[in-house]
């Protein structure tokens, strides 16, 4: 039988190393407009991992804000200058 | 033999740290300011989620998991509904902290897109090295 504190924290484990990966893609890739899309997939995980760790108002707080207007400022900023990261 | 609980812990904070060195990376390295803007966001949401874990609390058993700092029907809670409740719940101070800085993270955001668009305005470019060439 196992523990479903362990269960409910290695989903959170999990959220949290799938973020590294989100991460990462967000600060590597050259395309801005793919970058702003994996930091909103990192946003959700960690959205998630509020979650798991007891903290429901800041993921109704959060989701709104990190999910929906971080991107659309940044997609907006976008628009208005340069598509590209040069090398 | 590491208690399973304590293993999954550890391995959040150290994928926080990881994320922590990866933005804290595209903040020095990266040459475009709106990659500096989407490292920034990165770093301060990493900080506020070691905020949070600096308050959450292990289950007494698992069939009394720890609970989020909200008391329901507190118009007429027992005095053990109370007492079970300070014994489960989550601390809520740093997460009422965290929720003031997500939203002056969105100011300081805001504060920096425009900043960014009136330096395109004026230079034409958001390339740092760039626009250390033209200010000489």
């Amino acid at each position: 039988m196992i523990d479903p504190q362990v269960l409910v924290l290695g989903i959170g484990a999990l959220a949290a190393l799938a973020s590294v990966v989100a991460v990462y893609f967000a600060v590597i890739e050259r395309n801005l407009v793919r970058a702003v899309v994996f930091s909103a997939i990192q946003s959700t995980l960690y959205a998630l991992l509020y979650y798991i760790l007891m903290a429901p108002d800041i993921v109704l707080v959060y989701v709104p804000v990190a999910v929906g207007l971080y991107p659309a400022v940044i997609l907006f900023l976008i628009s208005k200058t340069e598509r590209e990261e040069k090398p | 033999m590491i208690d399973p609980v304590t293993y999954m812990l550890t391995l959040i904070i150290l994928c926080m740290v990881v994320n922590l060195g990866i933005a804290l990376y595209g903040i020095f390295f990266r040459p475009s300011l709106v990659k500096k803007i989407i490292a920034v966001t990165i770093l301060g949401d990493t900080a506020n989620t070691f905020a949070i874990m600096l308050g959450y609390r292990r289950w007494l058993s698992p069939e009394k998991p720890s609970i989020p700092p909200v008391l329901l029907n507190y118009a007429n809670a027992t005095k053990e509904a109370l007492a079970e409740f300070s014994a489960r719940a989550v601390d809520p101070l740093p997460q009422a902290l965290v929720l003031t800085a997500i939203v002056i993270g969105l100011a300081v955001t805001l504060f920096l897109v425009f900043l960014t668009l009136q330096i395109h305005r004026l230079y034409g470019t958001t390339d740092v090295r760039e626009i250390r060439k033209l200010r000489g």
